[in-house]
């Protein structure tokens, strides 16, 4: 066998599989470029066109995806020109295939990310600035919740529309409150009240714990600043994890768990998901957020209500959102703006978002939010927004996923073996700064 | 009743209870899928465990069927799963052959890299593939995904392993007759590998009926989704109803029994064709 | 291996390969290839990949050496999976060779219904992960676990498994051999189905009993079928993914079970670092790559192919 019959050989291929692939290419046309068989429509304003806009999404997902469908019917109420080809994919691979996309250069017109990709997402280019659009449209961005709106900005640019918003709060069980003759917590709690009366729960029997919370990042990132401390200097440029109140903090956290017991451990919690024990009716407190209130509304046997979560200096709660984004490389940019504001926050889409109980809009719009708070339970919807005045956004940080998931790592060491926080937290420190940029 | 009969009967009993009582443990999961599809609530475990659903209900699997395009999608599994099944094994039976029974040079170094293929996790091609798929164009057609189920290293590996076993006398008697390749394959090798080309057979209907990463990102015409592609959007950012979960894997495992439930038959005969014994 | 001698080149074996060839360069080689050119970058996965269009832009932006190789190698971190790795096969291997060639006995019966005991032993590999998963949390849970509670009746205080940092991996393991049992047990299957029945006719003749039987033909008689499996299952755990993803929370207690793909995937696809990830992918190649070739080597001393 000569080289020569090699190269002739893989040529024969490659003709065979060009042949092949021509063919194809005939049958399905126009699946390359963003996808979007539309013509240039910069002047569309004054003539409509038939556009299509590809629009990729996780958040409806199951029963939530046909209210979506109910947003583009509205949508398409006023412009019945466009297209749009919805597609849902579930949460557990939605960015895998996203990534495979954006990176082929085929991504959606519109897409839906969550904050902890959008930073990374934004940061490389990919996604398509918005504020000359704003601009040149006037389109009014009071509309939204201005917290959930500069969630969406890197850098001083708006990079997306926030499409929900959720936040923390302090769930409770009042007939574990009960029993054990505990106050209801209240607004004005603190992380000593919260021990005291988990405790008290936690003595009712063998099987019904007082307290839980997540043993993750966006806990301990809460928790820190609610005992005064942060997870960086002023100015973002050092990590500061190993400092008294930090430490003073994570033994805490750690001492729910470990010397009272008040919270299960995982081996306590056998493979069970937190929100499966509170609606169990074994747990007296759940660290959870605004995205439960259907879910235990359904499935809870007892009553139920919420409070600002408890501070220990301060309060502090966290805030979760996900945004629509726009594809930097879409022909149909516009539009995609268009209808991503559309369905964000119109009138419209909201009032379907709310008749739902679909999480929190991220509008301001005052008969909105009233609507809301009408919907029990839990009764106590007012925390909600009493929350917000305590919201703590996240870092924006390239490295978002990486870092939080170091920081996890480490407090789960802490929870599972006998490593001291002090140890912990160093060796915390130590991998973060050899790892994380900072900016 | 001879001591033998005793001994057998003795045996037979023994079969039944150990073979009885270890497919019990295995189908534990698999029990539990069942009952978790029938419960109204999505609920996880719990303690004690739920085993029989207080209220069993269909509901989980009305939904399903009634999810947006369901019966096109089940015909799209099957078509794909049919087709990669038949062009897996053709294509693989045929390079199983060559490395096994034609001699030429390269042979081991070109199954080597065959193999080696299969050492490079597939979450690193993943991107990579999919980019140099979509500029050959070979995206959102499902004869097109056809083309990249051509190569399976594993089935060829596996085949050439049986082929390898086949004693060459038969070649040499077929060539002697005047045989060539061609013949000697269908008329000889083929027959006598029936058995693993069962085993095969079931192993890529699974793979491509439960294929789902590549047909998501290759695939965007909603009229040419498979079944994973649908069950997919019921995973939720918080959790999932698990009832939902369940019944839909159900849903998409039953083909596949039914599939082995056919091929199993054919275990046997491998051994029974072609004149001469193996 | 003898093959045949005449009707011996190339050009008679290139109509059978050609069919796996092209897939094999295009669908396999080339995007091969490809990571492997990204294994010498910082590429991140999401940024416009224009190696094929505009190299020289992709190489300006992205190149940097074999820092990736380096960095890993250097860290604490590729040692550990690499123990936890090998940890897993050292436990699996064995176990899942002993128990489905013992399930493929059992499958190769003639009893009434044996169909039907093959279509119940392969269900397992036909149940999803989530749900295998979430029952084995359950069984191996230390306080609620059925496993501990028999333990237990026997006097012995089980581990707390999963939680562990010792037993955590050998959870995995249990876990696995359930779910490939079935799969390796139908391979087996296929070997014993292919022993000529006249082996076994010919040694009763000379009054060869049970075990003998077993070790004199079955087990030689499957050492093609026992290669492939082994081969196939040290690739497999060395690639080992979902079970980890779905059974430890974050890899483990301590990292316990941190495994390669499970790192690979998180560069990957959680923090944008392909070209690490891709590096990753082929040092793993290279120990995989070792392994089989150790094996194709070592083979000529032990499988008998029929000739």
């Amino acid at each position: 066998m000569k080289k020569s019959k090699i190269l002739q050989f893989v040529a024969i291929v490659l003709c065979i599989l060009m042949v092949f692939t021509a063919c194809n290419g005939k049958t399905t046309p126009a699946t390359d470029g963003s996808g979007t068989s539309a013509p240039k429509q910069d002047d569309s304003a004054s003539k409509p066109q038939k556009i299509t806009l590809r629009f990729e999404q996780f958040s409806g997902s199951g029963d939530t995806e046909e209210y979506l469908k109910k947003m583009i019917e509205e949508y398409n109420k006023v412009n019945p020109n466009v297209t749009v080809e919805l597609q849902t994919i579930g949460y557990n691979d939605y960015f895998n295939q996203l990534m495979a996309k954006v990176a082929g250069g085929t991504a959606p017109d519109v897409y839906e990310l969550n904050y902890e990709n959008f930073v990374s997402y934004a940061k490389k280019g990919v996604l398509l600035p918005l504020d000359d659009i704003i601009n040149k449209t006037g389109f009014d961005v009071s509309k939204y919740n201005s917290m959930a709106l500069n969630a969406f900005k890197v850098d001083n640019t708006q990079y997306g529309l926030p499409n929900s918003f959720s936040n923390v709060l302090l769930f409770y069980n009042k007939e574990l409150f009960d029993k054990a003759g505990v106050e209801y917590p209240t607004n004005d709690w603190d992380w000593e009240d919260v021990l005291e009366a988990a405790k008290k729960i936690r003595a009712l029997d063998e099987h019904t714990f007082g307290y839980y919370r997540p043993v993750s990042f966006h806990e301990l990132y809460k928790a820190v600043k609610q005992n005064g401390g942060s997870l960086f200097n002023e100015d973002m440029t050092k990590f500061t994890i190993d400092t008294p109140e930090n430490r003073e903090t994570v033994q805490y956290m750690v001492d729910m768990v470990k010397k009272y017991n008040v919270m299960p451990t995982e081996e306590q919690l056998a493979g069970m998901g937190d929100w499966d024990l509170f609606k169990a009716g074994r747990l007296g407190m759940i660290v959870t957020g605004v995205w439960a209130f259907s879910d235990f509304t359904k499935n809870c046997e007892f009553e139920w209500d919420i409070a600002v979560e408890p501070g220990n200096k301060s309060k502090a709660t966290h805030f979760f959102s996900n945004g629509y984004v726009i594809n930097r490389d879409s022909k149909v940019a516009e539009t995609a703006f268009e209808f991503a504001s559309f369905i964000s926050s119109s009138k419209e889409a909201v009032q379907i978002r709310l008749d739902a109980g679909w999480e929190l809009p991220p509008v301001t719009d005052s008969s909105i939010l009233e609507q809301y708070k009408k919907i029990t339970p839990p009764s106590n919807r007012q925390a909600v927004f009493d929350s917000l005045d305590y919201l703590v956004t996240p870092p924006v940080i390239e490295q978002f996923q990486e870092f939080q998931d170091i920081i996890a790592k480490h407090l789960t060491v802490i929870v599972q073996s006998n490593v001291t926080v002090e140890d912990a937290l160093s060796a915390c420190q130590e991998e973060l700064e050899e790892v994380i940029k900072i900016n | 009743m001879t001591r033998k009969n005793i001994n057998k009967y003795i045996s037979t009993l023994i079969f039944y209870v150990v073979g009885g009582l270890t497919a019990a443990i295995l189908l534990i999961p698999f029990f539990w899928m069942i009952v978790t599809s029938l419960k109204t609530k999505g609920a996880l475990l719990s303690i004690p465990v739920e085993w029989i659903p207080k209220n069993p209900s269909l509901a989980a699997y009305e939904k399903i069927f009634k999810l947006e395009g369901f019966s096109k999608a089940i015909f799209n599994s099957f078509y794909l799963a049919i087709t990669t099944t038949i062009v897996q094994i053709l294509s693989a039976s045929m390079a199983a052959y060559a490395f096994s029974k034609i001699r030429f040079k390269g042979n081991e170094a070109l199954f080597r890299v065959y193999l080696a293929t299969m050492m490079i996790p597939f979450q690193v091609v993943f991107i990579p593939l999919f980019i140099i798929s979509s500029s050959l164009r070979l995206t959102n057609s499902l004869n097109a995904f056809l083309l990249l189920q051509l190569f399976n290293p594993f089935a060829i590996f596996m085949l050439r392993q049986k082929m390898m076993g086949i004693n060459d006398s038969f070649i040499e008697a077929a060539i002697i007759d005047g045989a060539n390749h061609f013949h000697i394959f269908t008329k000889v090798i083929l027959p006598l590998s029936s058995g693993v080309i069962a085993t095969l057979g079931i192993m890529s209907f699974m793979g491509s009926w439960n294929d789902y990463l590549l047909p998501l990102v290759m695939i965007s015409d909603k009229k040419k989704f498979t079944l994973p592609l649908i069950l997919n959007s019921l995973n939720g950012q918080y959790g999932s109803d698990y009832n939902l979960l369940m019944a839909g894997s159900l849903i998409s495992i039953i083909p596949i029994l039914i599939v082995f439930m056919f091929a199993q038959k054919y275990f046997r005969s491998g051994l029974q064709v072609g004149g001469v014994k193996a | 291996m003898q093959k045949i001698a005449r009707h011996n080149s190339f050009s008679k074996a290139l109509p059978f390969i050609l069919p796996s060839l092209a897939g094999l360069i295009v669908f396999s080689l080339l995007p091969i290839i490809t990571s492997l050119i990204i294994s010498t970058s910082s590429w991140d996965g999401l940024t416009k990949l224009t190696l094929f269009t505009d190299a020289k832009s992709f190489f300006n932006n992205f190149y940097i050496g074999l820092k990736n190789f380096r960095d890993i190698l250097k860290g604490d971190e590729f040692w550990k999976v690499l123990k936890n790795t090998l940890y897993f096969i050292v436990l699996y291997l064995p176990l899942i060779l002993i128990s489905s060639i013992a399930v493929a006995n059992i499958l190769n019966k003639k009893y009434r219904g044996i169909g039907f005991f093959r279509v119940l032993y392969y269900v397992p590999v036909l149940t999803s992960w989530v749900a295998g998963a979430l029952i084995w949390k359950w069984a191996l849970s230390p306080e609620y676990g059925i496993i501990n509670e028999i333990l237990d009746l026997i006097g012995i205080e089980g581990p707390k498994w999963l939680q562990s940092e010792t037993w955590a991996m050998p959870s995995i393991v249990l876990a696995s051999i359930w779910k490939d049992v079935g799969y390796f047990g139908l391979i087996f299957l296929g070997g014993l189905q292919s022993i000529d029945p006249t082996y076994y006719e010919a040694a009763e003749i000379d009054g060869a009993t049970g075990w003998r039987k077993v070790w004199y033909i079955t087990l030689p008689m499957l050492s093609p079928v026992t290669f492939f499996v082994i081969v196939i299952s040290i690739i497999n755990s060395f690639q080992l993914f979902p079970q980890v993803m779905v059974m430890t929370k974050d890899a483990g207690p301590n990292g316990a079970t941190q495994v390669f793909v499970e790192r690979i995937y998180k560069y990957a696809f959680k923090y944008h670092k392909m070209g690490y990830a891709a590096a990753y992918s082929w040092i793993l190649f290279v120990i995989i790559f070792i392994f089989t070739t150790l094996q194709l080597k070592l083979q000529k001393r032990w499988v008998h192919y029929d000739t």
